[in-house]
């Protein structure tokens, strides 16, 4: 799991039929201090994460598979929570 | 899933049976520093090194596509199939807006 910020979202009409209804938002991942660390991930979000809100993002592609309901998913990254403070 | 351009095809003209008839995709994919906003991809390519995508939705040159690495590119596929990254979605518009630190 990685913490990540918020930076954006993503607008695809065409794309797996697992990720139909998914709200794609792009997550860069970042140290504790908020500077950017690697480069973005678009996951796919349940929680309505807002713009540069700190979220923990999992490539877990499993639960993602789980979460979609969709065994043949490629989803891998998924918001699983949104931070209220780290230190 | 990542981002990218499209910036070329591939054909191949002898594969693994599970992979006949494929359609590959070369991606350049984005960096922070080089990310689309908007409806147009940004012009020239990123640092990060172009990769081969496999493709079933019908991606070409000049679009941005999301691709899918690692184990989970494989899962649409339904027997064991040597796939690194699959194209999942065509994209249409990236709002874009990275915090200045």
């Amino acid at each position: 799991m990685l913490l990540a910020r918020v930076e954006g979202n993503v607008v695809a009409t065409r794309k797996h039929p697992s990720l139909e209804g998914w709200r794609l938002v792009i997550c860069q991942p970042i140290d504790g201090t908020g500077q950017a660390e690697g480069v973005p991930q678009v996951a796919i979000d349940a929680h309505g994460a807002g713009l540069h809100e700190r979220v923990i993002i999992s490539s877990d592609g499993m639960a993602a598979r789980k979460a979609v309901g969709d065994d043949r998913s490629p989803a891998r990254w998924l918001i699983v929570g949104i931070v209220d403070e780290n230190s | 899933m990542r981002l990218g351009t499209v910036i070329g095809r591939v054909t191949l003209s002898v594969t693994v049976p599970s992979l006949a008839g494929a359609r590959w995709l070369i991606v350049s994919p984005f960096t922070r520093d080089h990310f689309q906003n908007g409806s147009e991809p940004p012009p020239g390519l990123s640092k990060d090194p172009s990769l081969v995508v496999y493709d079933d939705m019908g991606g070409g040159v000049g679009q941005t596509i999301g691709f899918i690495e690692g184990r989970e590119a494989a899962c649409p596929f339904a027997g064991p199939t040597p796939v690194d990254a699959t194209n999942a979605a065509l994209i249409d518009e990236i709002n874009y807006t990275p915090l200045k630190s």
